[in-house]
């Protein structure tokens, strides 16, 4: 799982660097807060993938899901996490009964509101 | 089915269409001066959170559990819009089209009428949706509509306790009916191609404890039409419908309730239009606007009745001359708002 990391965030940018020059490995530095070499070493797969908030910092920078980015480097959102911790018999349970369900069954899964007696 | 994402309602009707999806959520905004001038558009200063009150059960009112549906916060004389946006079919280029209706403690914002089931004409008590895509007011003259502002419910402000004399219900109600399939499928055929208006260069460039129960009552008088529905009564789908009570929960007690802080307070439109930050205006030439609802047309403003009552319900209401007036025209992107500018991040 964490060599896809490092492996799918150097794809996406040499992708967007086709396009433009804003995604060269200094700017892109630049722009989530961090060493160009530390950028080389991630893609490279040198080092652990980086903190929760660097890998959201680099997902809106490449205009990814930060969900997608952290389950790649093997790890889940503080948010979702917490929610787990809170109710985990309840998530645990869920995910499990959802895990093999496709994608369009789980969408029906969705939370209505909630119409009452006017 | 409704869901609730990213304060925004979603309603669904798959089983009629797959783009039969309407989006609405709350804007916040500026309250325009009460003072019987006629305002242009205010713009959009970001989405009211919603929340659902089951999620808060021991907290809310118990009448708030057997409504159902969803609340946000709003400042006593606070004032809010509805944007409307609903899913774009790309095969037909056309929004599919809904009926809404929009009541606050189950007048309509439309007809003044209270509430009943169905879509009614004479009087209209619905908007259609893509065409209108906002909804500031109640219809109180053809082309002209009085700001819905949050007052607190049982004081005499609210359009409910104009109207019907009670304050039973408060917040806001929402019915959407989808158009039928079929007659959809034959007004926008997929060969087709719909002529979108020119989207106006202006809009591209303007891009860039106390009581916990709330009403909406009437403001200042704003430009702005409601449309007459141009389509037949008999094209949209009554055996498909959602609907979705609103409720306004005082800002002062939104925290107590959800422990989340409410929105800070908006500027006043003083501040906004000193600031040199754009009011808006809308036009359509192609669809009717409705004329005023006569219960509607009768109401008091807030400021009217607070003078009565020797009471200053609005703080801050001075006369103001908006500056820069931004023309908008038909062809918005989806869900779009009156956005302020940049600039505004000072206020």
């Amino acid at each position: 799982m964490r060599n896809a990391f490092g492996a799918y965030l150097r794809k996406r940018r040499e992708e967007l660097l086709d396009g433009s020059p804003e995604f060269s490995i200094r700017k892109l530095a630049a722009k989530i807060g961090v060493q160009p070499s530390y950028i080389s070493k991630v893609e490279r797969e040198e080092v652990a993938p980086p903190s929760e908030p660097t890998i959201v910092r680099w997902a809106e920078t490449l205009g990814e899901d930060p969900d997608v980015l952290l389950a790649l480097a093997g790890k889940v959102s503080a948010d979702l996490r917490d929610a787990i911790v809170k109710r985990p018999k309840v998530f645990a349970e869920l995910i499990r009964e959802l895990k093999d369900a496709p994608d369009h069954a789980l969408l029906r899964v969705v939370r209505e509101v909630r119409d009452g007696n006017w | 089915m409704i869901e609730l994402s990213s304060d925004t309602l979603v309603f669904s009707f798959p089983e009629v269409h797959p783009s039969a999806t309407l989006r609405l959520h709350l804007q916040r905004t500026l309250r325009i001066p009460d003072d019987d001038s006629t305002y242009p558009l205010p713009p959009g200063l970001g989405q009211f959170p919603l929340r659902h009150v089951d999620d808060f059960a021991n907290k809310v009112p118990p009448q708030w559990m057997e409504h159902g549906g969803v609340m946000f916060p709003m400042y006593q004389s606070e004032a809010m819009w509805i944007c409307f946006d609903s899913d774009y079919d790309d095969d037909r280029d056309v929004s599919y089209p809904f009926a809404v209706k929009i009541a606050t403690g189950k007048v309509s914002a439309v007809s003044g009428e209270t509430w009943k089931s169905g879509v009614n004409r004479d009087p209209q008590d619905y908007v259609v949706v893509p065409e209108q895509p906002w909804l500031d007011g109640y219809c109180v003259e053809e082309g002209v509509i009085r700001q819905f502002v949050a007052m607190p419910l049982g004081a005499g402000y609210t359009a409910e306790e104009q109207v019907t004399g009670k304050g039973e219900h408060g917040g806001l109600q929402i019915l959407a009916y989808p158009m039928k399939r079929k007659v959809y499928e034959e007004l926008f055929p997929k060969s087709s191609k719909r002529i979108l208006s020119d989207l106006n260069a202006d809009c591209l460039a303007c891009y860039s404890a106390a009581p916990s129960e709330m009403g909406l009552a009437p403001g200042g008088r704003m430009k702005q039409e409601i449309y007459e529905d141009s389509y037949r009564l008999s094209d949209w789908d009554l055996d498909h419908s959602s609907r979705c009570f609103v409720h306004i929960a005082n800002s002062m007690v939104w925290r107590s309730i959800t422990g989340d802080n409410p929105p800070t307070t908006p500027p006043t439109s003083r501040e906004y239009t000193s600031a040199g930050l754009p009011w808006f205006d809308w036009y359509d030439d192609d669809n009717k606007a409705l004329p005023g609802a006569a219960p509607l047309t009768g109401m008091k403003s807030v400021a009217t009745i607070g003078k009565e009552k020797g009471d200053v319900p609005l703080p801050e209401n001075e006369t103001i001359n908006p500056g820069q007036v931004v023309t908008l025209r038909k062809g918005l992107k989806p869900g779009q708002v009156r956005e302020w500018q940049e600039t505004a991040g000072r206020l």
